[in-house]
């Protein structure tokens, strides 16, 4: 009986000891986990390292898209210090960031703060309402406000000169207003769904708090500086920081609504790359601009994270 | 006596590895080249516009009577831009590229930059040279923009020559007289038309997402005035006299009410400013009446007709070209000569050339075909039975060249930019062309 239950229990003991010592088993079991893991590396490296290692490589190159890169050093990221069109694109799309950060993101706690209202009748559709404008296609997005901002026959025309009399807007055609358009076009379509990440924040805010807040006499303002911001810092910085890094990469509104235009005033630096990678041939160009930008963004992305105190105990 | 071992599992699984792996590498190599001289043959067509495909497919049975293959095609519709885009990356992977490709006019410049249509693209010259009485036949201006250093990649669709489309109705109505010799005049009459009537009787585009548009507005009439983007050479010679007499007259037409800005040729803005008659006639290309009218504003058939432009008192032609699409072959395929025979027995054959008018609108691009009776006695119900080939034989001779450089994106980008600002106001004709060449030359640099 008691062989008959140590037998394997030793024959089991035997077989660890023996693959402890033998380093071929050994070994074998020391690469069993990465095994594992390895499929995910792999697909890593194969879609992003080495994409990123190529368009690094391409930088330094000049190259048509076609036949053999020929080396050139430095030489693309020089031009781009002295591409007024760049500075351009880079003012742009410093101009959507500063929107994206600073007046959406705030508007969407405003209309959280509003949609969690206690007592709000038709909740739901407010929320839906909201957020349907993230889920319609950038291509209808483009047309219908193109169809908005229209200077001889659009209706935000059409409503300025029913209201005022006056309604030869250039929204699209004018530099200053063509930038303003792209902004109100990314508050449309994006504060519903920054709402969105807010409201499940507020809907996890102690509502301890607030009955301690009310106790303590503080008023709307006080209760939502001191206990509603606070309790959102997690969530703000995320919000933040993906809409800076989303409004760092803005395409799809400048290229479907002004083409980056008119005189380059809504060009965006994907914009940039885009139209040098694909309109006019210059890949090596096009990937110094785009190594820039991934700089850039990285690098601010940082700082906003380390600003925000983004991963650190509170 | 040698007995050869067993091989065991490890080793059938190694072989079957390699095995496979040698299948996949070869699949991943280009495609066997040896040239196909005859028989069935299946071309891979990419084109942007439907209208190209079934000319090409009602072409076979002409294709097969005139070839020794026997011909079918599998075609592919993509966007304009996206063709070469599509067809660039193929060519990188070293397969999958179509035998036989339309290039809208637009997108040929992509192909122009460095090596690109040189490495990929069948030289068309010695072929055209090899048929009796071709070359001499084909329109230079036609050949011209999609040629580089004298040889031609592709052969345009159309010789896409600029008319005045105009309401014969509204023109009547409003005293309007129909054989005004000089834009001069006709600046005049269409400010009084619009201080009366709130009509114009010529359109700038503004669409600053198609800054092609923007530019064709000014182009169309830049080149009848004489003017030209580049030369022969692909040197920009946009900086003209001509080029601000035709700037300043668009702008001062703008003022006036004479000529509209309406966002796009061919959307809702265009369509809405047709209906309401604020637009009573407009300078366009001969494609415009199927792309841009018909589909706009069906309900107005018959009140259209088409007219030769105007003069500029200054001198000019009575026409220019605008738009086009080549199609080109890819060389170095099992496919090539039988594309190229394909392209040459639909495309380029007289009756190919009377087909592709009286079924798509184009153009011909021989000057022989012009003489065909046929096209003659065409009449245009849109047009209220007008026979419109008559006018169009009498413009050719004065078709202008259009030459392409592979900047040409580079000049679109800045020249669209600096003509809004010139028709807003924020710049003078003279300062936004001189702003452009500038412009042009800090980035084509690049």
């Amino acid at each position: 009986m008691t062989t008959a239950v140590a037998g394997p229990n030793r024959a089991a003991r035997d077989s660890d000891r023996a693959g402890a010592t033998d380093p071929v088993r050994r070994r074998r079991h020391s690469w069993a986990p990465y095994l594992f893991i390895s499929p995910f590396y792999l697909l890593y490296a194969l879609f992003m390292l080495v994409p990123v290692a190529v368009s690094l490589w391409l930088s330094l190159t000049e190259w048509v898209g076609l036949g053999t890169p020929h080396w050139v050093g430095l030489r693309n990221y020089r031009l781009l210090a002295t591409d007024i069109s760049f500075h351009r694109a880079l003012g742009n799309t410093a101009v959507f960031v500063l929107v994206a950060v600073c007046v959406v993101v705030p508007l969407a706690l405003l209309i959280a703060q509003a949609l969690n209202t206690r007592g709000l009748r038709v909740r739901d559709l407010w929320r839906t309402a909201y957020f349907v404008p993230v889920v319609v296609s950038p291509i209808l997005v483009a047309l219908i406000f193109g169809l908005v901002f229209d200077r001889q026959f659009g209706l935000a025309n059409s409503v300025l000169r029913a209201l005022f009399g006056t309604g030869g807007v250039d929204w699209l055609g004018d530099p200053s207003l063509a930038k303003v358009s792209i902004a109100l076009v990314m508050l449309w379509r994006w504060t519903g769904y920054l709402t969105v990440f807010f409201l499940a924040g507020l809907q996890n805010v102690p509502r301890e708090l607030y009955e301690s807040a009310a106790l303590d006499g503080a008023g709307r303002l006080r209760t939502f500086t001191t206990v509603t911001l606070p309790a959102l810092k997690p969530v703000t910085a995320f919000v933040i920081v993906t809409s800076f890094i989303g409004a760092a990469q803005i395409f799809e509104e400048p290229y479907l609504l002004t083409g980056g235009g008119p005189a380059e005033s809504t060009l965006s630096v994907t914009m940039f790359i885009y139209r040098a990678a694909f309109q006019r041939q210059q890949f090596g160009y096009a990937a110094a601009a785009a190594v820039v930008l991934f700089v850039l963004v990285f690098g601010l992305s940082q700082l906003v994270n380390r600003l925000l105190g983004i991963g650190r105990a509170s | 006596m040698y007995t050869p071992a067993r091989p065991n599992r490890r080793a059938l699984l190694r072989a079957a590895l390699a095995t496979g792996s040698a299948a996949a590498l070869s699949a991943c190599g280009a495609a066997g080249t040896a040239a196909l001289t005859s028989g069935n043959v299946t071309l891979a067509l990419w084109t942007h516009d439907p209208g190209y495909e079934a000319f090409f497919q009602k072409g076979i049975p002409e294709a097969d009577r005139l070839t020794d293959f026997r011909y079918h095609l599998k075609v592919t519709r993509a966007g304009a831009a996206d063709v070469v885009t599509k067809l660039l990356a193929q060519a990188v992977a070293g397969r999958g590229t179509p035998d036989l490709v339309g290039f809208e006019i637009g997108s040929f410049p992509r192909m122009l930059r460095g090596d690109i249509a040189e490495r990929l693209l069948y030289d068309l010259t010695d072929d055209i040279a090899a048929v009796p009485g071709l070359k001499e036949d084909l329109l230079p201006a036609r050949t011209a923009p999609f040629s580089q250093g004298g040889r031609v990649y592709a052969l345009d669709s159309d010789t896409p020559m600029v008319v005045y489309f105009y309401r014969d109705d509204l023109f009547d109505r409003y005293r309007l007289p129909k054989d005004t010799v000089t834009w001069e005049e006709f600046a005049e009459l269409g400010a009084r038309v619009h201080r009366d009537h709130g009509a114009s009787m010529c359109v700038v585009s503004t669409i600053g997402s198609d800054v092609g548009q923007v530019v064709q507005s000014f182009q169309m009439l830049l080149y009848q005035r004489g003017g030209a983007f580049f030369d022969a050479d692909q040197n920009l010679v946009l900086d003209s006299p001509e080029a601000e007499e035709v700037l300043r007259f668009l702008c001062d037409g703008l003022r006036t009410g004479f000529v509209i800005d309406v966002s796009d040729y061919y959307g809702a803005a265009m369509q809405t400013a047709l209906k309401q008659g604020k637009v009573i006639g407009l300078p366009m290309a001969i494609w415009y009446k199927n792309y841009g009218l018909v589909p706009n504003v069906p309900e107005q058939k018959g009140r259209w007709r088409v007219k030769a432009l105007p003069r500029f008192a200054a001198g000019g032609a009575v026409t220019a070209a605008a738009g086009g699409t080549g199609f080109g072959v890819i060389k170095d395929k099992a496919n090539t000569r039988a594309a190229k025979d394909f392209l040459f027995n639909t495309w380029l054959t007289h009756e190919g050339q009377v087909r592709r008018f009286t079924e798509t609108g184009y153009l011909p691009t021989r000057r022989s075909v012009y003489d065909d009776p046929r096209l003659s006695a065409a009449r245009d119900d849109f047009c209220g039975g007008q026979r419109l080939f008559p006018l169009y034989r009498e413009l050719l001779p004065q078709v202008p060249p259009f030459h392409q450089s592979p900047d040409q994106s580079i000049l679109y980008d800045v020249l669209a930019g600096n003509l809004l600002r010139a028709y807003h106001g924020d710049l003078s004709p003279r300062q936004a062309l001189k702003q452009t060449a500038a412009d042009f030359r800090d980035q084509a640099g690049r």
